[in-house]
Parts: structure tokens; sequence; C-alpha cells
């Protein structure tokens, strides 16, 4: 395990969490980028590090007994998508703008997310990876594309020059999640497939 | 769930797994049901419009003050001769959106005209900026828009204190904008004499408004 990983997964949580506090608040309330697309992804960032740094510690101490429940990452997979989706949805983007108790279960959910998602990935054979981000980085384009085009102003809370910007920025975070993971896979698949691995 | 703990190799044992995701799928639908009002409202916009449409809102008492300078509680203002209200929110410097919106109100103010609808629907065109919205500001938007008066009458706040509380009401969020404009949720709301209001419509709906609003008033 790399040794800045524990730092780094402390330094991400603070500082996505510092974006939702004074004096950095008005960032995020009035730019949807700042929102979707700084943020809510290093919140995600935030989580996956700290799975990949605790990770090994707690499950020594459970004795292999979360794995078991996310066999092939299916359970955790299922959990950062239906967690991405709902944060995905205007009115609730909205929602944690104007009350605070909905930003702190954002917070605390987009982490979970990450966690989620990392200790997901590390189990999942090729399909199931195919399957959850070939469903996942697909609809993130979509809304990225809708965003983007459409001009109708979805969240109240953010003009439509800022959802321009936040449609646009979702679409190459997607495109670009895309790459790194088609990148990943090459890199691993050096040695030659085999029926594991797939 | 009855997941044994059988090897964690292979596909044995998956059934805790399957049975969890299930569960954790079924949680996260019902969570975005819930959160969508059933599916049928994905932007706030919608939410709030679906919301008052079943239960009526009762409109705040607020001091507004008119053209001229004369100040009013706005429930006696909204009661006056049994009128019901289509309502707006505008700021009278405003270049874009509500441009669009006094062209909106524009026609509606003719068709009152034209239908004989003068004494069952007035409008009111409610300006959330306080501080520059002064008589001298409303009379030239009135002038500019040609408001017929006693047909359309245009009113700001008395005090700068109650703009959040009018604006939360109903529900309208304004967005600083470049160039000191505002962006902000344009709609169409119909307030009864009674200060309840019972409908959110948009922008391009203005006839079903105007048919609404003729409609609430002859009972």
């Amino acid at each position: 395990m790399k040794a800045w990983l524990k730092p780094a997964a402390v330094v991400l949580a603070l500082v996505a969490l510092a974006l939702s506090l004074p004096p950095l608040r008005p960032l995020i309330e009035q730019s949807m980028v700042w929102h979707m697309l700084v943020q809510m992804p290093l919140l995600v960032l935030a989580g996956a590090c700290a799975g990949l740094a605790w990770a090994p510690v707690a499950g020594a101490a459970l004795k292999g007994g979360v794995p078991r429940w996310n066999r092939f990452g299916l359970s955790g997979y299922m959990l950062a998508q239906c967690l991405l989706a709902y944060w995905m949805i205007p009115a609730l983007v909205d929602r944690a703008v104007v009350l605070p108790a909905a930003d702190a279960a954002k917070i605390i959910s987009l982490w979970l997310a990450g966690l989620a998602l990392q200790q997901a990935h590390t189990r999942a054979p090729l399909a199931v990876q195919l399957f959850f981000l070939g469903y996942g980085l697909p609809m993130m384009a979509w809304l990225g594309l809708y965003l983007a085009s459409t001009d109708l102003r979805l969240c109240n809370a953010y003009s439509l020059e800022s959802q321009i910007n936040a449609g646009r920025g979702l679409l190459a975070l997607s495109v670009g999640l895309g790459v790194v993971w088609a990148v990943a896979l090459v890199r691993r698949s050096r040695g030659g497939w085999t029926a594991a691995t797939i | 769930m009855n997941a044994s703990p059988r090897s964690a190799s292979g596909t044995e044992g998956l059934a805790g797994t399957f049975a969890l995701t299930l569960g954790v799928l079924l949680a996260g639908l019902a969570a975005i049901f819930h959160a969508t009002a059933g599916g049928t409202a994905f932007t706030t916009e919608t939410l709030r419009r679906n919301q008052v449409a079943q239960a009526a809102v009762p409109v705040p008492d607020f001091q507004v003050v008119d053209s001229s300078g004369r100040v009013q509680g706005l429930r006696e203002l909204l009661a006056g001769d049994g009128r019901v209200w289509i309502v707006d929110f505008v700021y009278t410097r405003c270049q874009t959106l509500c441009l669009a919106l006094g062209t909106v109100f524009q026609q509606l103010q003719d068709q009152i005209e034209a239908q004989g609808l003068q004494g069952q629907v007035g409008l009111l065109s409610i300006s959330f900026d306080p501080l520059q919205d002064r008589p001298p500001a409303l009379a030239d938007y009135a002038r500019r828009m040609r408001m017929q008066p006693g047909l359309w009458r245009v009113l700001s706040l008395q005090s700068e204190s109650d703009r959040r509380r009018l604006l939360d009401s109903f529900g309208i969020m304004v967005v600083p904008a470049p160039l000191g404009e505002f962006e902000h949720n344009a709609a169409l709301h119909l307030v009864t004499p009674q200060g309840q209001l019972v409908r959110i419509l948009g922008i391009d709906e203005a006839p079903r408004a105007l048919a609404l609003a003729a409609k609430l008033a002859t009972p």
C-alpha cells in the first residue's frame, strides 16, 4: 500500500467538506460546476482513497465478513450507482444548496459511494465492471449533454450559464473516466486474458 | 437474509450478495421515488407546482407600496374587489427574462380586455428588489409596460426585511447573474381574493392561466 494514501484520503475529505462551510460555501452555492464537478467528485474520490488506505486493515479485523456480502462487487456497485444517480437529480442538487440537512446527507452518502465503488471495483470481474460502468457513464454523459443543451433552467439555485458549464463538465468527466478505465484495463491485460478476469 | 458462510471462491455463497444487492436497489429506487414525488418531478420547479396544485398555500401578509407611493397590506389588496390575481415576480431593471414575462403579461392584459374579464381577473407584478424598486421606478416600469391602471398593478415591498419571506412563500429562488442582473424561476401564480396561492403555471401557459383564473372568479 502506498504511504500517501491515508493522508490523501483525509485531505480530500477535508477539502470537500470545507466547500460546504463558510468561507468557501458561496462557491458551491453560486456555481453548479463547483458543486457537481469539484465537490461531488472530491467526496467520491475521498471515499475511494479511504477504501484503498484502510480496507486491508478493516478487512483483517472483520475476517472477510463484509466482502462476503459484496461478491464480485455486486452490492457495492449497486449502492454507488443508486447514490450517484440520486445526487444527479436537479431537485436534489437544489435541496443540498438550500437545506443544510440535505447537504450533510449528500456529503456522507457520496463519500460512502466512493468507498463502495472502490470496494466493488477491486472485486468485480470485467463483465460486472462493464455492466455497471456501461450504464453509469453513459447516464452521466446523457445528463451532461442535456444540461448543456436545454434552455430550461433545471436547478432553481443556478443560472442557465452555470448549468451549461456543468453539463459540459459532466460530459467531459464521463468520457475521461471511460478513458481511464479503458487504459487501466489494457495495462492489466498485458499478461493475456483469462476466464477469471472476464 | 439467510446467507450461509460458505467459501468465498467460485460462485458459491452468492445468496447473501444477491439479497443485499436487491435490497440496495429497492432502497435506492424507493429513495428516488420519494424524492421525485413518485417519479413525476425531477426539478424543484415541478415539485413546487405539484405541491401548490394539490394544496393551496396561504400568502403571508406584507406591507407593499405601489407606483403612486401608497402603502397597503398585501392581503387587503388581494381581497380588494374579489378579483382573482395572476401574479408574477420581477425587478424593474431587468433586461432579459422579465422582458419575456412582461410580454406575456401584456398579452394577458389584452386578452382580459378582449374577453371582458376586467371585473374577474387582475394582473399583479411584485418586485423582489425593494431597495432599487421604489415608487418612481415602479411608475416608470408601469409606463414602459403600458399597464392599464386598475387592470395591472406593480408593487414593491415596503420593507427590505420581508424579501426572504416573500420569495420563500411563493418558492422563488433569485440567483445573481452577470452585469448586476438576476435570474429567477419565472411563472404565473394564481392567487384568490382570500390570499390563497392555488396554482402555478409556466409562462408558456398564459391562456390556460387566464381561463383558470376566470373560472376561479366565477364559482
